[in-house]
């Protein structure tokens, strides 16, 4: 048997306005290289200058990994030559990063939990876009400069499960403190992955491979799952010490194989030595007084929806795996008289399911105050389950109609007042004697047919308990 | 430091350049003697120093986040770029 070891390395984006080490706009989507200036085209003469808000957001990421942070960081220079990077080198922390020894505590379904230990975080510089196009490549700069913190896990995970969980964690996680937008198709969120494989109890770390640059969850996941079995095919085969080396690979989403980036290569050499252009990084006890009190992290927040809400975990732990949701639900409980079991449903079930294409909970036309009027309507028996899906698409479809209108114009409003009621029911009663009969002699069946004529007479205005216990008592 | 030719190569190899075989000597000879006089640093007897120790004991300045771009600036970079098109730098095909 064979125990699979991985650890993640990610990249993310920090959503800082400028870029690590001058003004220029971070950008996603704008013309190319218009946000370069001399620093991050690296021409002569031009210096880097640390932007604040970076060591900011290092320190709110260490605090949420529960990680040391370095009061004294140091940068270093990795030299490496590629066009997307005009200086030649990246600035990065080889030596003493910002943020150290975090950990991050992963659950399984089934209530149990793993704490993975973070290596490492540190500051560097993103490099800029090739676009390859024929017998050329165009070099687009704008991102070239862009501030990254890399998250280095140690090879805590053992399954491609574990790698997942941990990413979804981390993602939420960075979404929560709001460091980074973390989208994975823009590139804000970069996964490379060590896998590899040993014999079950072994101590030792054999051979590891990197697969860089996933763009899904899903696809990491794939990923993980054909190396690890191409790894123990090679294994069993006897040809383990030929066929897995040290390297970088690819994966291959339309073939789900991982392939080798390059031919055997010599071993890159990035001659890193301190950067002379910058002096030491520090936090003083100002920065980490007011960067070290961060927003409520997922975990926090759904054992408080447990105890605050009476939510159970499952619940919980949907509606906090993302910030967005969390807070549409928070603000939905602000409302008097809404309950986290009607609010779940009608968030997580009946709006997700209507938001579509480019509409999402953030533009949603029904807000999170509005959805939160809506559960209350059929909290307090105003309408019906099934009458507020109607009202629910009438406000999608009418983003300027209040809840209200929108049940009264679509005449909705169900029927509580029980003297109308049971005037519904006497009616139907009287003019199906010969069913009542026949109810009475025992064909209980009846009844359903009793309360579908009453629901009907009423429009399914009625409110079906009440009709229920209604008619329960007149016919004996 | 011994700079020959296996070095050379290697350098060669590092920074995307191509010496042509007439010049080899010349640079081996040229790198060699900035090598050495490089080395004159050694006589410093550096022990005992931590290797972080920089001539300030400053910390780095800090930039406040506030963007400020001059698109005149990146315009006329591209314009002496040896090759751009497009508003983009123009480089040989790079093989992935």
């Amino acid at each position: 048997m064979f125990e699979v070891v991985i650890g993640l390395e990610v990249h993310v984006q920090l959503n800082t306005k400028t870029k690590l080490f001058c003004s220029c706009p971070t950008s996603f989507n704008h013309k190319q290289n218009t946000n370069t200036c001399p620093t991050c085209l690296a021409l002569p003469g031009a210096l880097p200058v640390l932007n604040k808000e970076v060591v900011h957001k290092s320190i709110m990421l260490g605090t949420a990994l529960d990680a040391t942070i370095n009061r004294v960081s140091y940068f270093d220079r990795k030299s490496y030559f590629y066009p997307d990077s005009p200086s030649a080198y990246q600035i990065t922390q080889l030596y003493t990063p910002i943020v150290e020894h975090g950990k991050l505590q992963i659950d399984f379904e089934d209530g149990s939990n793993k704490t993975i230990r973070v290596n490492r975080a540190h500051i560097e510089a993103d490099a800029g876009k090739n676009i390859h196009d024929g017998d050329i490549s165009k070099v687009d700069l704008n991102r070239a400069g862009t501030p990254l913190l890399e998250i280095v896990s140690e090879p805590d995970l053992r399954s491609a499960e574990e790698a997942i969980l941990y990413l979804k964690k981390l993602h939420s996680i960075i979404r929560y403190i709001d460091i980074g937008d973390a989208n994975m198709q823009e590139g804000s969120f970069r996964v490379d992955v060590n896998v590899s494989i040993r014999p079950k109890g072994d101590e030792k770390l054999y051979t590891r491979v990197e697969i860089k640059n996933i763009n899904s969850f899903k696809f990491i996941q794939k990923a993980i799952e054909v190396e690890v079995s191409r790894q123990v095919e090679a294994w069993e085969d006897g040809t383990y010490d030929e066929e897995i080396v040290q390297e970088t690979r690819l994966f291959d989403q339309v073939k789900q194989e991982t392939r080798s980036m390059r031919g055997k290569e010599e071993a890159a050499d990035y001659r890193y030595f301190p950067e002379p252009d910058l002096l030491k990084c520090e936090v003083t006890d100002e920065m980490m007084e007011k960067y070290t009190k961060i927003p409520e992290l997922p975990d926090a927040k759904k054992e408080r929806f447990v105890s605050e809400y009476g939510m159970n975990q499952y619940n919980a732990s949907v509606i906090t795996s993302s910030v967005e949701m969390a807070n549409f639900f928070e603000t939905m409980m602000a409302e008097d008289g809404v309950s986290a079991k009607t609010a779940t449903t009608w968030l997580t079930v009946e709006l997700q399911a209507r938001l579509k294409g480019d509409v999402n909970i953030m533009n949603s036309p029904v807000d999170a105050k509005k959805l939160g009027f809506l559960v209350k309507r059929i909290d307090d028996k105003t309408i019906s389950g099934k009458a507020a899906k109607e009202v629910l698409d009438h406000l999608m479809e009418n983003e300027a109609v209040s809840v209200d209108d929108a049940i009264d114009t679509l005449g909705l409003k169900q029927v509580t007042d029980t003297g109308a009621i049971e005037a519904m029911c006497d009616e139907i009663i009287n003019a199906n004697q010969d069913k009542v009969e026949q109810y009475k002699a025992g064909k209980e069946k009846l009844f359903g047919f009793f309360v579908g004529q009453v629901m009907k007479a009423s429009k399914g205005s009625a409110n079906p308990q009440a009709v229920n216990e209604i008619l329960k008592a007149k016919l004996g | 430091m011994q700079v020959d030719d296996a070095l050379l190569s290697r350098l060669e190899k590092l920074s995307f350049l191509k010496i042509s075989e007439d010049k080899r000597e010349e640079i081996i000879e040229q790198l060699s003697e900035i090598v050495g006089f490089v080395d004159n640093l050694s006589e410093l007897d550096t022990e005992g120093v931590d290797a972080t120790f920089a001539m300030s004991d400053a910390a780095t300045p800090l930039r406040e986040d506030t963007p400020d771009c001059n698109p005149e600036i990146h315009e006329e970079i591209l314009k002496h770029a040896p090759k751009s098109a497009d508003d983009f730098f123009i480089v040989p095909k790079i093989i992935e």
